[in-house]
């Protein structure tokens, strides 16, 4: 098959995800809404690939072997029903949605200097996801993990042509040869097996291209996020800001570039599925919904972390679902977690491999070079504080508390793992800090923007008010 | 997709929508910030008349220790019977006209004892040493002008390294500067601008420059986009304009323009890798890829070993001294049933081994092999039988009987 057939695979399982999204039921087409053919497109490379890589698993619970055929020819015609099925209901929007895209692309609902910038920021764009995809096609697998933990189970299976069981090293000495070792074999197969379907479409063994996954989703994450602040009421230029500022973070970078790690990936699908929650929360769609509960699922498919990360939503949703008694609920919450932390002094459990140990030292030097003084996060750690201390009287907001509650939460699980267990030596030797960071940073940023707007939004509202005449607003 | 647009982070027109005002209050800020920097950094005269003298590896005598010039690099591998190592070079410096000793040297631990030294002849006879502060294994410059001992004109400069050596250490050269106001802004922007190329450790951090950076372009963007703020605060103020947005709009502008100049600063490090890459693999198939790559001799030594091998996957348990080296071999040998120690460096124990598996060993010392009698043996144990299937250099692949 070669690159084509790569390209052709990766587009069709992008396509499967896009038709998965148009089919979702919802009482308002997709395509009608602002920047609903950013979503569709972005979070249809996210449900694709996810769906992609549960049918691998089927195939290898029946028995049969990875191949073109195998793979692609149901999912293709999965997402032939999938399309008639949506597009039925959205294709009376499609033409204005694409001509409109296509107008804005060109930025022709801006005029001179906004213009300019407006195209020069997308040639940005375009040149940076151009210097991201050489890198990816040219450099053979180059980060550690990649080659210890990752790229092995997808070598296996992409040879053996099924899925085999990885096995800590007692197990597999003890298993004459039907189960394989590496640094982490009871890490999940998600991400592997993305490597393993671009194998296949590419019909041979390339641990370079068979990381073009993850630049599909770099650039799939940029158009989400495009999308969802569309839908968040920003306007086609702070949206596409906003894109470039997530697709910009040199650390996301760096794992497109040197792709190989699950890190990029959880943070991609546990942004997006957030905005699908968002989106739910502000809409009442149930397709909404369903595709946050499917990238959501994926989280812990794709990292241990994931299943941690599932539970930092807790908190939003209490806030959404208890409008009165939320905030009380969340309060409470945290104040159990302090007593846990209490009792955590008094012993010295493992989880998730972690030590827990009520050891409050945290490497404060080490996380302030991390994240204001080094080039991995730009300005966003700065920006983030910033928003947050300039916009605080709306971080509570009805629409804003529960995107808040999920970066709280966030960050309050980074920082109890990076100040309290033994985690603190991978701030210190700036290791696992920055791409723990990673899963939560493009919702960060985006959050940020959130509450600068909202913010923004607030001071016209008290300026409007103070300059209009006293008559008026006696009235 | 019909929602109105302004152009900007919000989706309306803001109060001031002027991009230049902000951008020009954005530049005179960082000139006040690098002002405010420079009075802190600059040791002695802002503009001296004296220009920097670089010293090359080559310049340099090994006085002390054992090492030897490769690739324009002084490579020091040893110390002397006394533990230490002196690297000294004949200079002629009007001591008042430099405030600052920079030695170019990589790859030195955190914990080693590193002096400068020198002498003049203001004093001939006396020797003056000054500790050299160590950061990401690289030196740092040393202030010289404040140390009384810093006088007349100097004559010699040596750099006093007390072992033991746990690694190579790369001495470059050395600078003798004034430490101007314009050669410290220069070193700055040098730092920022400084290619950052892939390394083992870029996949968990971004420098974002130079290794060692005296002022992070960040921490500097953060200041300006602060002081910025604060200015507008002021002036709307004073002048009775909408203050609040007049000041949102100005944080949108400058904090827009400072992220796009540490992303232009970022992804023209990211062109430059692109070069490095496409030099290094573009045009080449996978294989050649990987002969290309730097683990290529490995590599090519695991294509033979893969050609020995049965095609069907078979166990082999893969030791090297390096755990480097235990990782990538087994990569490069799946999909056969490849078992390494990630972490340590430990032999398997024999009742591990069975009849028909397979030992790769690559650069691991203490294996011993004995052909005439087929026995294989390490760390004292037991032989147990095998054959020699393979060699390579330092290499050796053996099936167990």
């Amino acid at each position: 098959m070669g690159s084509f057939g790569l390209i052709l695979g990766l587009l069709l399982m992008w396509a499967i995800g896009v038709a998965f999204v148009v089919a979702l039921p919802r009482r308002t087409p997709l395509l009608s809404t602002a920047g609903g053919l950013a979503w569709t497109v972005g979070s249809g490379a996210f449900a694709g690939a996810f769906l992609a890589t549960i049918w691998m698993r089927a195939l290898s619970l029946a028995g049969v072997s990875f191949g073109i055929a195998a793979i692609f020819v149901p999912l293709l015609l999965l997402g032939a029903a999938l399309a008639w099925l949506g597009f039925r209901r959205e294709f009376p929007d499609l033409r204005g949605a694409l001509r409109d895209a296509a107008n804005i692309v060109r930025g022709q609902h801006l005029q001179g200097m906004a213009r300019v910038l407006w195209l020069a920021l997308l040639a940005w764009l375009v040149l940076r996801f151009a210097l991201l995809f050489a890198e990816v096609a040219w450099k053979p697998l180059y980060p550690w993990d990649s080659w210890t933990q990752w790229g092995t189970k997808a070598r296996v299976w992409y040879e053996l042509g099924r899925l085999v069981p990885f096995e800590a090293a007692d197990a597999w000495l003890a298993s004459n040869g039907t189960s394989y070792f590496d640094a982490a074999p009871h890490y999940p197969g998600t991400v592997p097996l993305l490597q393993v379907l671009a194998s296949v479409a590419l019909g041979r063994w390339d641990d370079a291209l068979m990381n073009i996954p993850f630049w599909m989703l770099a650039v799939a994450l940029s158009c989400a996020v495009y999308g969802a602040l569309r839908a968040m009421d920003f306007g086609p230029s702070g949206a596409l800001v906003g894109a470039w500022l997530v697709a910009s973070l040199p650390l996301a970078n760096v794992h497109v570039a040197l792709a190989g790690y699950a890190d990029l990936p959880l943070a991609a699908f546990f942004t997006i599925a957030v905005f699908a929650g968002l989106r739910w929360l502000d809409h009442h769609e149930t397709g909404d919904a369903v595709l946050a509960l499917l990238l959501l699922a994926a989280c812990p498919l794709i990292k241990v972390p994931g299943r941690v990360w599932l539970l930092t939503l807790v908190p939003a949703l209490l806030v959404a679902f208890f409008p009165r008694h939320g905030r009380k609920l969340v309060a409470a919450g945290f104040a159990v977690a302090l007593f846990a932390l209490l009792v955590l002094a008094r012993t010295n459990p493992v989880i998730l491999n972690y030590r827990l140990h009520l050891e409050f030292a945290p490497e404060w030097g080490a996380l302030a070079d991390s994240y204001f003084l080094l080039g991995n996060w730009h300005l966003l750690w700065y920006g983030a504080i910033a928003a947050a201390v300039f916009g605080w009287r709306q971080l509570m907001s009805p629409r804003l508390a529960p995107f808040t509650m999920v970066i709280a939460a966030g960050g309050v699980f980074l920082f109890v793992v990076f100040a309290f267990t033994n985690a603190r030596a991978w701030v210190a030797d700036q290791t696992t800090v920055n791409r723990a960071t990673l899963h939560l940073a493009p919702l960060v940023t985006v959050w940020m923007l959130a509450v600068f707007r909202a913010w923004v939004q607030d001071c016209r509202a008290l300026e409007t008010e103070e300059h209009q005449p006293l008559a008026v607003r006696a009235a | 997709m019909s929602a109105p647009d302004g152009g900007s982070v919000a989706s309306g027109p803001l109060a001031t929508p002027s991009i230049a005002r902000p951008l020009v209050l954005l530049a005179a800020a960082l000139a006040v910030a690098a002002t405010v920097y420079l009075a802190f950094a600059v040791p002695a005269s802002w503009f001296p008349g004296a220009t920097a003298k670089t010293w090359g590896a080559r310049d340099l005598s090994l006085v002390r220790g054992t090492g030897a010039i490769v690739n324009n690099e002084l490579v020091l591998t040893g110390v002397d019977n006394n533990g230490q190592a002196l690297i000294a070079l004949s200079s002629d410096l009007p001591a008042r006209d430099y405030a600052a000793i920079a030695w170019d040297v990589r790859d030195v631990p955190a914990t080693t004892d590193v002096r400068l030294v020198w002498r003049s002849d203001y004093a001939p006879q006396k020797v003056i040493s000054v500790p050299v502060s160590i950061e990401s294994e690289q030196l740092l410059p040393v202030i010289v002008v404040e140390d009384p001992g810093w006088l007349g004109r100097v004559n010699g400069l040596a750099l006093l390294i007390r072992g033991p050596l746990s690694q190579p250490i790369r001495i470059r050269g050395v600078t003798a500067k004034p430490m101007g106001a314009v050669e410290t802004l220069s070193d700055r922007i040098r730092e920022w601008w400084s290619f950052e190329r892939w390394t083992g450790t870029s996949i968990n951090s971004v420098t974002g420059g130079a290794d060692v950076q005296d002022l992070p372009l960040p921490l500097l963007l953060a200041v300006a986009i602060a002081a910025t703020a604060l200015l507008v605060w002021a002036l709307a103020r004073w002048r009775r304009l909408p203050r609040r947005s007049t000041l949102a709009w100005t944080i949108a502008v400058v904090f827009a323009a400072s992220w796009g100049l540490l992303d232009a600063r970022w992804l023209w490090n990211l062109a430059r890798q692109t070069q490095v890459t496409a030099a290094q693999y573009a045009g080449k198939d996978w294989r050649e890829k990987h002969r290309a790559a730097d683990d290529g001799g490995l590599f090519a030594f695991i294509e033979q070993v893969r050609a020995t091998l049965p095609a069907a996957p078979v166990r082999v348990f893969v030791v090297s001294d390096a755990h480097y080296f235990r990782g990538r071999a087994a990569f490069h040998l799946y999909p056969h049933n490849v078992f390494f120690e990630s972490s340590r460096n430990v032999m398997p124990p024999p009742a591990n081994l069975r009849a028909g598996d397979w030992l790769l060993v690559y650069q691991r010392r203490g294996v011993q092999f004995d052909p005439s009698a087929n026995r294989l043996r390490w760390d004292n144990m037991t032989p147990i039988s095998a054959q020699l299937k393979l060699t390579g250099p330092g290499a050796a692949l053996f099936q167990i009987q």
